[in-house]
């Protein structure tokens, strides 16, 4: 991957992927493999970006692909692990943010569904739910159900400091 | 007054300069260490496979009265774990400490050695199979008769003329000859298509990891 690649198409969107990463994973180690299995993805599939949608929609869509992919890889994988040792990794918490509030709300949304996590992070970074519906692939109606719907569970589950 | 998960949002990152990228170096290092440790797993899967089965081969022979296949194919069996032990001695030599390029690029050298002996090794191996499968039904008991002497009497009363060597029709030997220098000729073939049956899909993955690091590194 060429410096340039990087510095032009990649970093500019940095921001979404690392909050989508955030919301996939538990510890640091992890993250930092999410985030560079993205870019590598972003990197290998930009042939295939045909410009139907912008650029930052195509990489957001990318993002969760992979992301909902490593999920599932890691899920198989810990099926094959002795069960004291699943249990020790799924209760590893990492604070990764300096603001309190914030690290709450990450941890209420690491609790949802793998796609209501994907619903949420991309209703809160604005994306209007006609966008939300094309990368999820579903109705505009169900994604603007599903957004209240999550929003209640997270505000049960932050009013209950998270459970 | 609670605030909106909106808002926490707004305001948590009301700075996005303050999210640090992670440095995206050393992309491949789990990757190339689960390939590699995924290969092993199934090279000594394969390896204990052999022992059990040479082991199993002597005893089903005895009772199925085919015991020359079974004792030769015991010896076989346990050529090719000796063979198998070195070449993993070798695997386990390979520096971990290299860094993911040179790690795969060494385990690409040992895979193409262990290929090149498969194939040397696959050209004896065919042809022998086919001589122990054949002793072993020649020599073996039917219903209290040997399977050869029934064979070679028929023939010697079809055709009383016909030379003998140890005891075969010529003829016999000849086809036997023929298909052997035929299994040995296309034995390579059989190696190497028996070696993608079984680890094809790593081999092309292994390919595919090595032309994207080097194209990284341009």
């Amino acid at each position: 991957m060429s410096n340039d690649f990087y510095t032009n198409s990649i970093l500019p969107h940095s921001g979404i992927i690392i909050k989508i990463c955030r919301a996939y994973t538990d510890t640091q180690e992890d993250f930092e493999d999410y985030y560079q299995e993205v870019c590598l993805q972003i990197w290998k599939s930009k042939d295939r970006f045909r410009e139907e949608s912008k650029w930052s929609t195509w990489v957001y869509r990318l993002t969760l692909n992979c992301c909902l992919t490593l999920v599932k890889k890691k899920k198989n994988n810990r099926q094959n692990m002795p069960s004291d040792f699943e249990q020790k990794e799924i209760g590893v918490e990492t604070k990764t943010f300096e603001d309190e509030s914030l690290n709450l709300l990450y941890t209420a949304i690491r609790k949802l569904s793998e796609i209501d996590r994907a619903i949420i992070l991309l209703y809160l970074e604005e994306k209007p739910n006609e966008v939300i519906a094309d990368i999820i692939g579903t109705s505009k109606n169900n994604i603007s159900v599903r957004i209240i719907r999550i929003k209640e569970r997270l505000k049960k589950l932050l009013d209950g400091k998270i459970n | 007054m609670e605030k909106s998960i909106e808002s926490i949002w707004k305001e948590g990152f009301v700075n996005d300069d303050k999210l640090i990228a992670p440095k995206v170096n050393d992309l491949y290092n789990q990757k190339s260490i689960d390939l590699v440790s995924k290969f092993k797993k199934m090279y000594k899967i394969n390896v204990i496979g052999i022992v059990v089965f040479s082991f199993i081969i002597v005893p089903v022979s005895y009772l199925v009265k085919i015991p020359y296949m079974g004792i030769m194919m015991f010896f076989l069996f346990n050529l090719i774990i000796i063979v198998n032990r070195k070449t993993i001695y070798k695997l386990n030599k390979i520096d971990n400490t290299l860094n993911s390029y040179e790690y795969l690029i060494s385990f690409k050298n040992w895979t193409d050695k262990l290929i090149d002996t498969n194939t040397k090794f696959s050209r004896f191996l065919y042809p022998y199979m086919f001589l122990t499968m054949f002793f072993g039904f020649w020599c073996g008991e039917i219903g209290g008769d040997v399977p050869g002497d029934i064979i070679t009497n028929g023939f010697i009363n079809e055709y009383p003329h016909t030379p003998l060597v140890f005891g075969f029709p010529l003829v016999f030997v000849g086809i036997m000859l023929l298909a052997m220098i035929f299994l040995a000729v296309v034995g390579a073939k059989i190696g190497k298509w028996d070696f993608n049956l079984g680890y094809g899909r790593i081999m092309r993955r292994l390919k595919t990891m090595i032309k994207d690091m080097e194209e990284l590194k341009k």
